[in-house]
């Protein structure tokens, strides 16, 4: 026994290691996301000057609406699991897995710190550190299809399947679009690994200006932010779910299944909004703080110790998270919905040859510099 | 002669044209209520109804949740002539008529009923009582309920002054008062 | 037979006629409290004041005789203004309180206000004369005295139909009051009429007071089923519950309706009014009392007698026969019941107490049947086994029953009226709840209307023969009472 240990030493502790991770950062980003749908409300409510949900209470403790989303969680799961007489029994039951599941596994490809020693062991603050971690997210994002056009199919409803239909031309589109913005950062950093790709943010540009991937691809990366918030179907880009006027892929759906789908785009967002941090904002990178403190352009230095460094990471990139998330919220509510024929439009003939421009402007900037 | 009204649809400049620069005043303008409402909630315009309350506006036209009035010596102003249960049209007032053994003022209401659940609170029945005996002046708005019994109001539910207010107008009212006055 | 003209409109009338008698004949209306067409003329109300044409003043259409050449004017100013002036005074000390008034709805004082006057009044409330407020005259009766405008027609009641006198103006002038005479009570047989005579609110019947507003009533045709006068009467009812009966005046049978005929209507909702079946001493759902009395019908099959009734309409006699002929199979049935008839007292209490002797000669004449006497004879004979009757008609062979104490079948709509030694008692449905039709002693057919449902569960007669009937294992297909009626010449 003892031997067994000794000889699959590494393999074990690194399973271990990595089943630590996903549920510390599985359980933060699941209780992220159902704080996200009470978040959605309050934030709503306090932009239009109201006060938001706030009744859900626990012994008379309502913590200004704290308890929504179990009170939510209780409601959905309470609720009757009504399948269409019709509808294609397994295809109706797998569509929600579907939506969810590719979402939650890409979580395992970014990185939320850098490395963190515990016990004289390394610690990398990734679940996966994949060479292709990029391509990953392309990958996966594109199975969330699958979730959109079963659920309208096996629905065997002519307005779910138009929905659904609706639905997929557009995350297909968008797809595209998205894929096409991150090439310019591929071609920049070199590396398609994730973790790389945050560390090479790390650099300064010129001395003082963090070399973060906003910076070096600002085009890209508002191209890259209305292709995350198509594909992740939000307004305005939400027609196809368009939850109280347009008839949706999901319709026939209710309880949790329905809740699997709702809950799907809340965790979309959550990984949106940490794309958006990893690839330009500097994933957990906080400006001027190497492995060993800060240490300022002018020269002076703040010596730190490693732990607190590793916090400070780990903090930065949640803080760069919850913007992020903060600002899909605020975008849901400020923008009116766009119609389908101009959401193709804008795809095809705006976001594209923008996008394959920004590839080519990029390629000659890095020929004129000669890093190519 | 139609009046033509000129619209200056001036055509978008670029700026406005790429949509990014106003949607960001857009997200800029909600971004500041959030802000705002955030650290200093005094425009928030919800109220909390109905542990917090609007006072009522007061005006001679509001009608709020019945009573029925009572005479000086507490009897009921109400004389059973059925008025308002003819006047409803919402069918919500069941009234069963009884007589007083040695009062001037016979009839009185061994059974006043209003079903909350069906009145439409019109105020009809306040305009139909000759004796003045019921009106809406309670200022209490009837909300939910747990369920139908609680929202029917029997005689003694109904049955209140507003304090510093025993009336005394009323034809048959005035018998009453007539006759207490006698007694006393 | 003077020939006379009424706004415009002439009229050859009979010799006596009056000119308010020779209006209504045009169909003009001339309003009137005292006047009423089955009691004397008074002409002490001045409502009915007409202009006639070379006479200095106006005139009383009740009290003037129409005469040749008569020119009579009822819509001039002048008969306007009078008509005006008539209710100001008949309303300068009436208390107003029509808010706790059960004439209100039906009342003169309101209805012509609001036709003739809608003036305001030019006395002050508080001079207004007071009086006696209500007091309660005999069992049925409640008279204010407030209220009243001496229009006297309770009093010409009193004295001209019941000819009891009970009634009189007490004092003179201002001061005059209707009052009871010296040792007199207000007890007479028709005492409830004065209630809906009196043209204000000063007499109000003590069984109707509070009980409900006139307005809400609605109204349908019956007919009094107190005795073989069978006086038309109409059923007052709101919400399924019958508030009162009053008479429809009609010139072959009555006026008025007599007490005990007014006041039968309440054994439709009486406490021991019966809604499911009483087998001995118990009360039993309706289907298994059926089932048990159509067991000892089949148990004694030739044995069974059937006896009808003067009560049951000519319907549900007819099914009675229908059962003893077609389903029982038996020629013990009986539908002969001697009566004397004539009117009692001189105004319309009958001899016979029961509606419908001569209806139910007519099913005889239709179905046969032996006579009463024979079917005592029989029963004491012990031929007859088990007896099935109406309650009520059980006390025709009352001394046989007694003797040969068959098992005796009743259907009854009450249980008081349940006779001794009954074995098994089916509910009914009264003739306020289902139709019926009677033929009174003078020969007259009589039809009631449904005023109300019956109670949950109760059918009308012929329904339960038709349900006794498919028990036994004869059906008798009777779906209507009109089925039943089959064969039966009205």
């Amino acid at each position: 026994m003892i031997e067994f240990f000794e000889a699959n030493k590494d393999i074990l502790l690194f399973t271990l290691a990595a089943g630590l991770k996903v549920l510390v950062f599985m359980g933060g980003i699941m209780g992220f996301a159902a704080l996200l749908t009470l978040a959605e409300r309050k934030v709503s409510a306090l932009m239009q000057d109201r006060v938001g949900p706030n009744r859900a209470s626990v012994f008379g403790f309502a913590f200004n609406g704290l308890f929504h989303p179990i009170a939510d969680a209780i409601k959905m799961i309470m609720k009757e699991d009504f399948v269409p007489g019709r509808a294609e029994k397994l295809l109706f039951t797998l569509a929600p897995f579907f939506a969810l599941v590719p979402v939650l596994a890409l979580f395992a490809v970014i990185p939320f710190g850098d490395y963190v020693m515990v016990f004289g062991y390394q610690l990398d603050l990734q679940i996966a550190d994949l060479p292709l971690g990029l391509f990953l997210v392309l990958a996966l994002s594109g199975m969330a299809i699958y979730g959109v056009f079963l659920a309208g199919w096996a629905s065997k409803n002519n307005f779910a399947l138009l929905g659904a239909m609706r639905g997929a031309a557009q995350m297909v589109s968008y797809e595209v679009v998205l894929g096409l913005t991150l090439v310019g950062l591929l071609m920049i950093y070199g590396s398609a690994n994730l973790q790389d790709m945050v560390r090479a943010q790390g650099r300064l540009l010129f001395g003082a200006v963090p070399a973060w991937g906003v910076v070096l691809q600002p085009f890209a990366f508002i191209l890259f932010l209305i292709a995350a918030i198509a594909e992740n179907k939000r307004t305005p880009f939400d027609l196809v779910e368009g939850e109280s006027e347009i008839i949706g892929y999901f319709m026939e759906y209710s309880s949790m299944r329905f809740a699997a789908f709702m809950f799907a785009e809340f965790v979309e967002i959550i990984l949106v909004s940490m794309l958006a941090a990893t690839l330009f904002f500097g994933g957990w990178q906080v400006p001027y703080l190497y492995e060993t403190g800060f240490i300022f352009p002018g020269g002076s230095a703040l010596p730190l110790d490693h732990y607190l460094v590793s916090a400070l990471q780990v903090g930065s990139f949640s803080v760069k998270t919850v913007f992020f998330s903060w600002f899909l919220l605020v975008v849901r509510w400020t923008l009116p919905r766009f119609r389908f024929d101009q959401l193709m439009g804008l795809c095809w003939k705006a976001l594209l040859p923008l996008a394959l421009l920004n590839i080519l402007l990029t390629g000659a900037a890095l020929v004129a510099l000669g890093k190519l | 002669m139609i009046s033509v009204k000129k619209v200056n649809n001036r055509p978008l400049n670029f700026l406005e044209r790429i949509y990014l620069w106003e949607i960001g005043r857009g997200l800029l303008v909600t971004s500041r209520h959030f802000f705002v409402n955030l650290f200093n909630p005094k425009k928030i315009v919800t109220v909390s109804y109905p542990e917090q309350r609007l006072p009522l506006p007061g005006a001679a036209g509001q009608r709020t949740r019945h009573r029925l009035k009572v005479r000086a010596d507490g009897s009921p102003k109400c004389v059973a002539c059925f008025m308002c249960q003819t006047a409803c049209p919402a069918y919500c007032i069941r009234i069963e008529a009884a007589e007083y053994p040695d009062n001037t003022v016979e009839k009185y209401p061994a059974v006043f009923d209003i079903d909350l659940s069906r009145c439409v609170m019109c105020g009809m029945c306040v305009e139909a009582c000759p004796e003045d005996a019921i009106s809406m002046d309670t200022g209490e708005i009837p909300g939910g309920a747990g369920d139908r019994g609680e929202l029917l109001m029997t005689r003694g539910d109904l049955l209140r002054n507003l304090p510093g207010e025993p009336s005394v107008k009323g034809a048959a009212n005035r018998l009453a008062n007539e006759y207490l006055e006698g007694k006393e | 037979m003077p020939k006379l003209t009424i706004d415009g409109k002439s009229i050859e009338v009979a010799k006596g006629t009056t000119v308010l008698e020779a209006a209504a004949k045009l169909g003009v209306y001339i309003p009137r409290y005292c006047y009423h067409p089955s009691l004397s003329i008074s002409g002490n109300c001045r409502m009915c004041l007409v202009e006639v044409e070379k006479a200095p003043k106006l005139l009383t259409a009740c009290s003037t005789e129409a005469a040749e050449g008569m020119v009579v004017r009822t819509d001039s100013e002048k008969v306007k203004a009078a008509r005006r002036d008539v209710l100001e005074y008949l309303l300068i000390n009436h208390p107003l309180d029509c808010p706790i008034c059960d004439q209100a709805g039906e009342c003169g004082l309101q209805d012509y206000y609001m036709e003739y006057s809608l003036k305001k009044s030019r006395f002050a409330a508080a001079d207004k004369v007071t009086r006696q407020k209500r007091r309660a005259l005999g069992p049925h009766l409640v008279l204010d005295n407030e209220r009243c405008i001496l229009c006297t027609r309770c009093v010409r009641f009193c004295s001209e139909v019941t000819k009891t006198s009970e009634l009189e103006v007490m004092e003179r002038a201002d001061h005059s009051f209707i009052d009871l005479k010296e040792g007199k009570a207000l007890d007479n047989d028709y005492s409830m009429n004065i209630a809906d005579l009196c043209p204000v609110g000063a007499w109000t019947s003590r069984d109707f007071r509070f009980k409900q507003r006139v307005w809400f009533l609605k109204k349908t045709p019956t007919v009094c089923l107190g005795c073989a006068t069978g006086c038309l009467a109409e059923a007052q009812h709101n919400e399924n519950v019958i508030y009162r009966v009053m008479p429809r005046p009609n010139a072959e049978t009555n006026t008025w309706l007599c007490d005990r005929g007014r006041l039968a209507y309440k054994a439709v909702t009486a406490g021991d009014r019966l809604a499911k079946g009483f087998i001995k001493n118990g009360l039993i759902d309706l289907e298994p009392a059926l089932r048990e009395a159509a067991t000892r019908i089949d148990e004694a099959k030739g044995a069974v007698a059937v006896l009808g009734s003067p009560w049951l309409s000519i319907e549900d006699n007819a099914a009675l026969a229908a059962l003893a002929i077609e389903a029982v199979k038996t020629e013990n049935f009986c539908f002969d019941f001697p009566a004397e008839q004539g009117i009692k007292d001189g105004i319309l209490i009958n001899k016979d107490a029961a509606p419908n002797t001569a209806g139910v000669k007519l099913v005889k004449a239709a179905r046969g049947g032996i006579s009463l006497e024979e079917l005592s004879r029989r029963l004491l004979a012990g031929q007859i086994k088990v007896v099935i009757t109406e309650a009520r008609a059980a006390g025709f062979i009352k001394e046989a029953l007694k003797a040969a104490a068959p098992r005796l079948i009743t259907f009854a709509t009450n249980r008081g009226e349940i006779p001794q030694g009954a074995y098994a008692t089916l509910p009914y449905a009264s003739y306020f709840e289902t139709p019926g039709t009677f033929v009174n002693y003078q020969g007259l057919k009589r039809r009631t209307e449904p005023a109300v449902t019956p109670p949950e569960g109760v059918k009308p007669l012929w329904g339960l023969v038709n349900k006794l009937a498919a028990y036994s294992g004869d059906s008798l297909h009777l779906n209507s009472s009109e089925d039943a009626l089959k064969g039966v010449k009205l």
